[in-house]
Parts: C-alpha cells; sequence; structure tokens
C-alpha cells in the first residue's frame, strides 16, 4: 500500500474551511502543549485563548490587519508575495511624522480645516511612499528577475534601520524626557475618539461597554477599512489591473498570450499593494501609535508580519479578510496573554504564527489534489 | 602591535564571523542546490544559535552546542526536504512559516539558558578555537565542494536541483537524494549558527532573531552561485563588512544605525549587480529551484 | 513467439478533467521484438509507455514481467528490470556534462564513487558499442543527435533488455535515424525488445515485427509488421472514416486581393536551439482560409508562435495586415485584431483558475482601465449559447468544465475576437464530432462573412481539406505548396506529410 498525489477532478466542498480550521488547532495545541510542558494548567491555557478572542483588544488590531490583509491580498492574488508590508508600514510614517510635527505644525492660531487637510495629507502622502517602497521590490522583481521575497524582507530591515536613523537625527523629539523618539502627534491631527463611559461594577455589562468605548474610539479606523475593503472589492472585481493581477495569478502565460505586459502588472501590483500599506500605516501612525519609538526593530507590534498570516489563512477570498482577521488578532491577543517569559507574549504568538502558518501552506495542497491509497 | 601581530587578531576576531556567515551559507546552498528552495533560512539561524545556548549551558561545553544545534536543524532539513518533495506544495510557503517558528521555538528555548546563567560567556568557544574553527569550516566547504563536483551523489544532487523529472528518469531516487541534501546541508547551517552565539556574540538575546543576519547568509549564497569555494570570500567580505562596520562606523563619527543599514544595502546592491550583469548566467540558480516536483501532469 | 517478457494487463488512467488516456489497454512485449506502438496524438501511446516506466501510476490494471506481478513506482525501479525510456525531449540534465548524466542510473557504483572513476568504465562500454560522445562534454553543448545517442548509449550501460523509444527518432535527421534503427536490429537480435512510439506508418511498417494501435485511449488492434498493409494500419489509426473524406467540403470563400498574414524567408529557433522554421514564405488574404497540414512536431507550433509575436524570429520578416510585427511581441500582434487559437490551449489559451467572464474581459477589455462587465457578458452569453457550452454560468471558473468545453471556451472567445486575422492551430483537438463540426463552419464563416484571413494549422487532414481554400504542408520545419483541395492531390500531400 502506498499514497499517491493526484489532481481532483472536481472541487471538494469543505476542504478550504477544514484546511483553515485545522491549521488553527495544530496552532493553537501546539502552544497549549509547549505551555503545559513548561508548566502551565491545560484547562487555564484553553481558557486563555478562548477568553482571547472576546476582549475589547481585539478591535483595533482586527481594524488595521484587515487593511493590511487587504493590501497584501493585492499582490498575493497576483501571486506576488509581497512580504514587505512591515517596511512598507514604518517607511509611509515617516512623511506623516514631517509633516504633523515640522511642515505644518498644529498651534493654536492653526485655521481649522488645517486639521482635516493635514490629516488627508498625510494619508494620501503615506500611500505614496508605501507604493514606492513597494514598487522597488516590483522593478527588481519584473525587470531584473530577483525573487520578490527576499527583497521584501531586507527592505523591511532597511526600513528599519532608516527609520531609526530619522528618530536618532531630524525627527528627534524635544519633548521626550530623555526618551529616544519622535514628539507626539498633535492632539489635533489624532484620529481617535475618546469617550468616557461609566463602570456598572457588573463584570460582564463592564467588558461589554468596553467593547463600545473601543469601536467608537476607533471609529475612524471602523471607516478605514471598510473604505480599503470597498477600494480591494472595486480593483478586483471592476478595473483592468485588477483582473490582470488575477490572471498573473493564476496563468502568467495567458496574460501574455491577451497581449498584456506581465512585467507591468506585476510591477503594479507591488506598488498597489505598498500604496495601501501606507494608507493603513497612516491610519494607524494617526490613530494610535502617534511616535515613533527607537529602536524600532524592537518596538514594533510586527503587524507587517500579522498581515502576512491574515492575507494567507483567508485562502487570497477577499470577504474572508475580516475574519481572518479577526482569528489572527484575537491569537495575537492570546500569545499576550499567555506570555512565557515576560517578553510580551512574543515568543508564543511566533509559534502560534509560525505552526498555523506551516500546516497551512502544507495541507493548502488539498485544495487542488487529493491523495489516494493505491494497493 | 606589529603587523603579523594586527593580522593574527584580525584572524582570530573574524574566524568566528566567517565561519558563521560561510558555513549558514554553504548548507543553505546545498539544500538550494538539490531545487529545494530555503526561505527558513533566517528563522532557522536564529532557532540554531539558540538550541546552541541552551545545549552549551546545560552540559558545559559549546561543543555539545554546536552538535546538538547541528542534529535539531538536521531533523527540520530532512522534514522540509521530504514536504517540498512529497507533496505539491509551496516550497516559499513552507520556508516562511518555518521561518516564524524557528524565531519562537528559538526564543523558547534559548530564553531558559539565559535565565539560569545570565551571561553565557563561560561556555561560548575560548579565543583559542578560533583557528580551529575557522579551519574545520573550510574543511567541511572543501569536502562539500569535492562531492557536489566529484562524485555521483554530488551529480545527483545537481540533476535534482537542475530538473528533477529527468533526473528521475535518469534513475536518481530524487526523494533520497534531497533527503540527503536536506540532512547535510540543515546541519551546516547548524552547525554555522552556533557559532555565532558561542563563537562571534559570546551573548545570547532574544532579540537578536530581528538582526536579519539569515538573510545577509542568504545573499551571500546567492551572490556565490552557492559555490564552495566562492563562498569563502564572499563570507569572508560580507563577515568582515558586519564585524568591522560599528568600528569603522566610530572611526568616522557615523551613527549605529548607519552602520546597521550599510550590510543590507549593500546585500540588495549584491543582488542588482548579480542580477542584472552577465554575472547572472553565472551565478544562475538550480533551473528547478522552488518548483513544485509533481509527476502527474498532462495537458488536454 | 510465446515468451512474453512484460504484459501490461488491463491498463486505465485518468487526468484531471476527467481526461481518459488509457481505457483498459491490454498488451505484451515480447523478447527479441520490435514492437510499434502507432496512434494519433493523444491516443495514449506516451502515457502507456510511461506507466511502464514508472513516471506516472496506472489507476487501474496491472504489469506483469516474466510472469510475476510487479509494481514499477518509479524509473529507478523500472531500470531494476532492464526496462530504460528514451523520449521525444532528452531527459539529460543539461548542466550536467554527459558522463555525470550516465553515471546518475549505475547501480554497480555507490553514492560516493568519483565521477573520473565512473568515465573510464564508461568510456570503456562506449568504445564497446561503437559510440563517440566526449564524456566530458557538457549536456547542453550536444546537437540533438547526440543527446539521443547519449540516450541509447545510457539503455546500454543499464543493461536493458526493453528499451522504451517515446517518438525518440522523430526529430531526428534520415541518415541518423536509419542507423538507429539498424542499432536497434542488432539489439533485437540478441534477444532484447524495443517499444518504438511514432505516428508514422511507413516507419512503423519499416522496422516493427508487431504494430499495435491505439485510438483515444483503446489497443484497436495488433498486427504483424510484415503482413500489414498501410491502409489497414491508416483505417485502424484513424477509424474507418480515414479511407474516404466524410466531411461535407464547406463553401469555398472569395478570398480579396489584400495580404493579410504575410511571412519572408522566416526562421524560428525550436526549443533544442534547431532551426524549427526554416524559410518559410506564406501568404494568407482577406477571407481565405489557408490550412497547413502536417505531423505533430514538423515547426507548425514554433511557426504560429512566431507569427504572434510569442516566438523570436531569427530571421525573416512577419507581415499583418501591411504591418511589420517581426519580433514586435504579441501586443502588436493582438493589436491589429488577431485572435490565436493555441496548440496549448490550458497555457496560452485561458487561465482555467479564473471565471468564463474573466478569460473573455482580460482578452476583450485589454486597453481599458475599467471593465464594462455588462459587454463582457454579452459576449459570454452569447458564446455559450452558440457554442452550447456546458456551464453553470459566465462566472463559473473554467477548471470545473469538461475538457472539450474548454477546448469551446477557448475556440469561441477568440474566432469572436478576431477582426483581421485567426491563427488556429489544432482548433478542434479535445473536441466531439459536433462540435467539431461547429467550429469549422464559424471558423470558415468568419472567412467568408468578415474577411477574416485565416492561417489553420491542424493533424487532422480532414479538416484541413474540409476548410481551406489552400492546403500547405509542413515537414521538418519546411513548408510545400500550396495546392488546391481537390481530391487528386490529397495523396501528394498526405506523401509529403510523412516523407
Amino acid at each position: 500500500m502506498r499514497f499517491i498525489v493526484v489532481r481532483r477532478t472536481k472541487p471538494h466542498q469543505y476542504i478550504k474551511p477544514l484546511i483553515i480550521v485545522l491549521s488553527l488547532l495544530t496552532g493553537m495545541i501546539l502552544v497549549a502543549i509547549l505551555l503545559v510542558l513548561i508548566g502551565a494548567h491545560p484547562v487555564t491555557t484553553l481558557v486563555t485563548i478562548a477568553y482571547s478572542f472576546i476582549t475589547p483588544q481585539v478591535v483595533k488590531d482586527m481594524l488595521l490587519l484587515t487593511m493590511l490583509g487587504c493590501a497584501l491580498l493585492i499582490s498575493f492574488k497576483g501571486a506576488v508575495w509581497n512580504v514587505g508590508a512591515e517596511g512598507q508600514l514604518y517607511v509611509a510614517i515617516i512623511p506623516i511624522v514631517w509633516i504633523t510635527l515640522y511642515a505644518v505644525p498644529w498651534s493654536a492660531s492653526s485655521p481649522p480645516h488645517q486639521q482635516v487637510l493635514v490629516i488627508l495629507a498625510s494619508i494620501t502622502v503615506a500611500a505614496l511612499f508605501g507604493a514606492a517602497w513597494g514598487a522597488i521590490a516590483g522593478a527588481l522583481r519584473a525587470y531584473v528577475g530577483i525573487d520578490e521575497v527576499p527583497v521584501t524582507l531586507i527592505m523591511n530591515y532597511v526600513a528599519y534601520y532608516l527609520v531609526n536613523l530619522l528618530i536618532l537625527g531630524p525627527f528627534r523629539g524635544r519633548y521626550v524626557y530623555g526618551y529616544i523618539r519622535t514628539d507626539d502627534l498633535p492632539d489635533a491631527y489624532k484620529l481617535s475618539i475618546n469617550i468616557v463611559m461609566q463602570r456598572t461594577g457588573n463584570a460582564f455589562l463592564d467588558g461589554f461597554l468596553e467593547f463600545i468605548r473601543a469601536i467608537v474610539y476607533y471609529a475612524y479606523w471602523v471607516l478605514a477599512a471598510i473604505l480599503v475593503a470597498l477600494l480591494t472589492w472595486v480593483v478586483f472585481n471592476y478595473t483592468s489591473i485588477g483582473l490582470r493581477i488575477k490572471i498573473l495569478g493564476s496563468n502568467p502565460e495567458f496574460l501574455k498570450a491577451v497581449g498584456v505586459d506581465a512585467r507591468k502588472t506585476i510591477l503594479t501590483a507591488l506598488a498597489l499593494s505598498g500604496s495601501l500599506v501606507g494608507i493603513a500605516s497612516a491610519i494607524y501612525y494617526l490613530g494610535d501609535l502617534t511616535r515613533l519609538t527607537y529602536p524600532i526593530q524592537s518596538q514594533t507590534a510586527s503587524y507587517g508580519y500579522l498581515a502576512i498570516l491574515v492575507a494567507w489563512l483567508s485562502m487570497l477570498e477577499l470577504p474572508l479578510i475580516p475574519l481572518s482577521a479577526y482569528v489572527v488578532s484575537s491569537l495575537r491577543n492570546a500569545g499576550r496573554n499567555m506570555q512565557i517569559f515576560g517578553l510580551g507574549g512574543l515568543e508564543s504568538t511566533l509559534i502560534l504564527l509560525g505552526s498555523i502558518l506551516l500546516t497551512y501552506s502544507t495541507l493548502r495542497f488539498l485544495t487542488e489534489y487529493e491523495v489516494r491509497v493505491v494497493k | 602591535m606589529s603587523l603579523e601581530q594586527y593580522v593574527a587578531n584580525s584572524i582570530i576576531e573574524l574566524a568566528p564571523v566567517f565561519a558563521t556567515f560561510y558555513l549558514v551559507a554553504l548548507g543553505h546552498s546545498l539544500f538550494e542546490k538539490a531545487g529545494l528552495l530555503d526561505l527558513a533560512i533566517d528563522g532557522v539561524f536564529f532557532m540554531g544559535s539558540s538550541i546552541a545556548v541552551r545545549a552549551a549551558v546545560a552540559s558545559g561545553s559549546p561543543i555539545v552546542g554546536t552538535v546538538v544545534a547541528a542534529i535539531v536543524t538536521m531533523l527540520l532539513g530532512v522534514a522540509l526536504a521530504f514536504l517540498m518533495t512529497y507533496l505539491p506544495i509551496s516550497h516559499g510557503a513552507i520556508g516562511l512559516s518555518m521561518m516564524f517558528l524557528g524565531y519562537g521555538i528559538g526564543i523558547i528555548v534559548g530564553y531558559p539558558a539565559r535565565l539560569e546563567v545570565g551571561s553565557i560567556a563561560m561556555y561560548a568557544y575560548s579565543e583559542g578555537w578560533a583557528i580551529a574553527i575557522m579551519a574545520i569550516s573550510i574543511a567541511i566547504g572543501a569536502t562539500v565542494h569535492i562531492i557536489l563536483k566529484y562524485t555521483k551523489l554530488g551529480a545527483a544532487i545537481r540533476a535534482c536541483g537542475e530538473n528533477p523529472h529527468a533526473a528521475s528518469s535518469l534513475g536518481v531516487n530524487v526523494l533520497l537524494t534531497r533527503l540527503i541534501a536536506g540532512a547535510v546541508g540543515f546541519a551546516i547551517m547548524g552547525a554555522g549558527s552556533s557559532f555565532f552565539t558561542l563563537a562571534w556574540q559570546k551573548f545570547w538575546d532574544p532579540k537578536s532573531y530581528t538582526l536579519g543576519y539569515g538573510w545577509l547568509a542568504f545573499t551571500v549564497a546567492l551572490t556565490s552561485g552557492r559555490h564552495p569555494i566562492v563562498l569563502m570570500p564572499i563570507s569572508l567580505v560580507f563577515g568582515g563588512l558586519i564585524f568591522y562596520r560599528v568600528r569603522i562606523g566610530v572611526m568616522y563619527g557615523v551613527e549605529k544605525d548607519v552602520a546597521n543599514l550599510v550590510p543590507f544595502i549593500a546585500a540588495l546592491a549584491a543582488m542588482l549587480i548579480c542580477y542584472a550583469t552577465k554575472l547572472k548566467k553565472v551565478l544562475a540558480p538550480p533551473a528547478s529551484l522552488g518548483k513544485v516536483y509533481y509527476k502527474e501532469e498532462r495537458t488536454v | 513467439m510465446s515468451d512474453e517478457y512484460i504484459v501490461l494487463k488491463e491498463i486505465s488512467k485518468r487526468f484531471a478533467g476527467g481526461v481518459v488516456a488509457l481505457d483498459k489497454v491490454t498488451i505484451d512485449i515480447r523478447m527479441g521484438e520490435v514492437l510499434a506502438l502507432l496512434g494519433e496524438n493523444g491516443a495514449g501511446k506516451s502515457t502507456l509507455i510511461k506507466i511502464l516506466y514508472g513516471v506516472y501510476s496506472a489507476d487501474e490494471g496491472s504489469i506483469y514481467i516474466n510472469g510475476r506481478r510487479v509494481d514499477v513506482h518509479s524509473p529507478t525501479e523500472a531500470i531494476k528490470y532492464g526496462i530504460v525510456m528514451v523520449s521525444q525531449h532528452p531527459q539529460l540534465i543539461d548542466t550536467l556534462s554527459v558522463v555525470e548524466n550516465l553515471a546518475l542510473g549505475l547501480r554497480n557504483f555507490n553514492a560516493f564513487t568519483s565521477i573520473r572513476k565512473i568515465s573510464s568504465f564508461i568510456l570503456e562500454k562506449s568504445r564497446e558499442f561503437g559510440v563517440k560522445v566526449d564524456p566530458w562534454e557538457k549536456v547542453w553543448r550536444l546537437t540533438y543527435t547526440q543527446k539521443q545517442l547519449v540516450e541509447i548509449l545510457r539503455a546500454m550501460l543499464l543493461k536493458a533488455r526493453v528499451i522504451l523509444l517515446d517518438e525518440a527518432l522523430t526529430y531526428l535527421p534520415l541518415e541518423e535515424k536509419k542507423k538507429f534503427y539498424k542499432f536497434i536490429k542488432e539489439f533485437t537480435a540478441k534477444g532484447g525488445s524495443t517499444v518504438v512510439i511514432t505516428h508514422k506508418i511507413p516507419e512503423a511498417l519499416d522496422v516493427a515485427d508487431r504494430i499495435a494501435v491505439l485510438r483515444r485511449g483503446r489497443l484497436v488492434g495488433i498486427v504483424e509488421g510484415t503482413s500489414a498493409r498501410i491502409e489497414d494500419v491508416r483505417r485502424m489509426m484513424f477509424g474507418e472514416s480515414a479511407a474516404e473524406i466524410t466531411y461535407e467540403k464547406l463553401p469555398a470563400s472569395q478570398p480579396g486581393g489584400r495580404v493579410v498574414i504575410e511571412t519572408q524567408d522566416l526562421w524560428v529557433t525550436g526549443d533544442f536551439g534547431e532551426d524549427a522554421v526554416r524559410g518559410v514564405d506564406l501568404r494568407v488574404r482577406e477571407g481565405e482560409v489557408v490550412g497547413i497540414a502536417g505531423i505533430v512536431g514538423n515547426g507548425q507550433r514554433e511557426l504560429t508562435q512566431a507569427l504572434m509575436g510569442l516566438r523570436k524570429a531569427s530571421r525573416g520578416r512577419i507581415l499583418i495586415d501591411g504591418r511589420n510585427v517581426t519580433n514586435r511581441g504579441i501586443h502588436e500582434v493582438r493589436e491589429v485584431g488577431v485572435g490565436y487559437i493555441p496548440d496549448s490551449p490550458l497555457a496560452l489559451g485561458i487561465s482555467i483558475d479564473n471565471s468564463m467572464a474573466e478569460n473573455i474581459a482580460a482578452l476583450y477589455q485589454r486597453k481599458s482601465a475599467l471593465i464594462n462587465w455588462s459587454e463582457v457578458y454579452k459576449v459570454a452569453s452569447s458564446l455559450i449559447e452558440t457554442y452550447r457550452i456546458v456551464i453553470p454560468g459566465a462566472d463559473s471558473l473554467i477548471k470545473v468544465l469538461s475538457g472539450g468545453n474548454i477546448m469551446k471556451a477557448v475556440v469561441s472567445k477568440e474566432i469572436n475576437y478576431c477582426k483581421k486575422a485567426l491563427i488556429a492551430h489544432n482548433p478542434t483537438r479535445a473536441l466531439d464530432e459536433v462540435s467539431a463540426a461547429m467550429v469549422r463552419r464559424s471558423i470558415k464563416e468568419k472567412a467568408i462573412n468578415n474577411g477574416v484571413a485565416v492561417l489553420l494549422v491542424s493533424e487532422d487532414l480532414d479538416e484541413i481539406y474540409q476548410v481551406s481554400d489552400s492546403i500547405h504542408v509542413m515537414n521538418s520545419g519546411k513548408l510545400y505548396g500550396p495546392f488546391p483541395p481537390d481530391e487528386a492531390e490529397r495523396s501528394k500531400v498526405e506523401h509529403l506529410m510523412v516523407i
């Protein structure tokens, strides 16, 4: 008896959700086992994981990861692997810092419309910077033939150190009490709504109210996430470039045969992907981050990397991106709650991320292939 | 300091740096020579260097650290080679997933050792080992070169990288050959990564997974055309650049982050030079690198 | 002859999309014989041989060697049983030297044996077999003939008892081919067996002791090589219809004066660096259907790809509608309004992971930034209706369709798209007779009603005769003709195809 792998003659109905669920379970079980080995109680661990899915912290991460997931989807659909969202995210913040603190700083005498204009300009310029950063890798892949995976990854490091230099140099804050970071974003430019809610004393009700508070606080993010998702939807359903990217991902030979420049399509896919990362980045900076702290590679929340998981786990289906983002943010949350060595849950997050991705990339072939047992 | 002394000191200083980059790039090259795309390199690098620390602290001997790191990464290499050859799956996705997992495992394995002993310096290789480490690295490299170039096994490994379908038709057991390349390649990577913590840094920090040195080793391999001998000078140049960049930076009054930035810019520039010029043909990757090996394909 | 060395029993094989490649085929291979496997493209010959060599695994059926049931899971195992395959495309590693390639399968040397040591063994053996090739030469430097020679030498070194030649001699020059056949005769005289796959009937009659004919995955029959007549074998290969033209001749079109497709002394290099197209001069006028007949692998693929701008011309010029498009890329050609039905529809003709509508949009809405879906769906539903494509809807992914319907999707969108010219390569492959007839009719109508210049390249001679206003034959990269499509010329055309 032995196994042979053959192409499916017809698609399996439930295979996709099955693979996703299996991958998630594997990741969680692996982390749970690790924690138990280290000495944690298995029930506590499972409760912690479950609890992580319903805490208000999920709201912020989910919204941001939805945007970043959409951004990566744009390139992944074309089988162009932009794993450089992390770098694009920080590079896109550079012009925002400059605009909001140096070019058009807010003062009591500033005209009220300046607020809106600066915010809009920040988002626009961030999109351009993200696009440019992505386009570098795009050009190298399309016209020189260098694999975009190592290039986008290496450019993440370039972005880190570039931003570090700016924090140390021109962007070094004046009001930071000996910290090495940029000055805080002026309140006027912040994209968040702070409301105060009375505690009721009822734990359940308070938890619920905390959710409401989070959603209100991130109301602009909700709007942005919807817009970004909508934009992605329009790109893929109504534009030529979206269609070309999809065909690039499934059959680049055919794309060439209809007379389309495949190289330009690769370049555009990475630029477009980078620009959406830029938009997400602006929302993140204006709504939550509000300053850059040195050294960035130790301070980062690694959203750029988490986004890879979001895009992959969605099976590259846009409607599943928010769901995937929710699952990933909950798992990130679980990682934080299960931290082993006081590293902010970094280690458990990485294990979760890695094992889910690994199971997922291993099983993914089952969507197209089946395993047959032969006597 | 006389010139001889200066050179001798430099060699002793640089030996572990060279060994780290050279062996990691060498193992990675061997893996890729068989047609297996290795995007796990940075995670494996950190994981190996952490396992080495844990094993060295537990046993009190850096040699045990190196051996254990090599064995664990070897098993990983076998697993990856198996998955990538036996199943029609994306080498890239598997590799990147393994990178993240490698970071996580590295932290979990390494951290207790640091909690236990604080400084790992006394468990690391002493300076007296520098020359030996360098010599062993070169010997391993020479052996790999001879096997790859002059033996039947080497021809089989190269055949699997160029065209596994033809190789199979010629009578090569593609799976077995790739398992061997995966095992030996990753074992060498693991040994190399152990020298990072145990001979070069003599220090372990969970945050060093963000250093990205694995990607620099990746670039070293790419720009050397994955050739065991050519890897030597390129590893030395990159290793030297990384080792001396801070010192040079201080000399010229440059920020540390400029010094950190330079190797990555150099890596991108090196890739660009290799791909945009005629070097591209000489350094060409194996023709089937990263391609799914699936036999039962047919057109309408 | 009762000493059946190998028996392939009731072998069946299906490929993705439900394509039946083999349907319960039973064949025996005897010691000391040359067995020819004859059949059209897609008849299943190559699949059968690849199952025996362990490249593919059979869905059903079993293999017996010397009466014992065996499993052949890989070429390595086949080699153990003394079976060696030589393909049409040399299965050698280009970047390795001859001796390295040959060493790979040798089981009498362990993994760490130096190539130098193996080389002396190989040199000695090759002298024994009278083969002269520099063992240290890299394979990519060899000519095609030398590569096939190396493959044969390999079979000898592996002590093959059965050599499978999968179209291995098709590309060889005549002189060389004769040498190979002489060698094969000697080999079988010493007790070895050879299975030769070919399209060419005279060749099979010439060398084979027995001829097995396959059609659409089934064994039609086995005849003795000495007693078989060319006409009988032809009927077995193509079915009863082969003898006479059963297809009604479509009305002739009235070609205009304007030349739409033109090549001048066109030379195109093939995948193996050979001159696949050698000095072709071709003219197709508006409203005219020009057919190119020929057996697969005579440069037709390279010619059509060069015309579309998908392959570089090494010499000569290509003019489409008067515009010089030589080596300007496919974009320029499509711009003129040229439809293209490629020889490899799954690679170049359609993207199966996208929907019918998306495939249409990719071509029809090439130049607009936003896609006008209502227009696309209008085209899609008209194509689905006209060509009776069985598809749940224009939104369905192509990959859920059957092979025939995929082909209809490819063909219909290209025929409908073309404005000035249509280059159609085997447009009815994988289609049933009814659909094929409809496709031929719509190609012809496009020429008559819209003045489109059609270049029809086909391995189906009846199809060529049915549709064409003038006929060429392509053989070994050269173009013969044109001939008028009347019966008198048919034997001449057939002769040109097989010489």
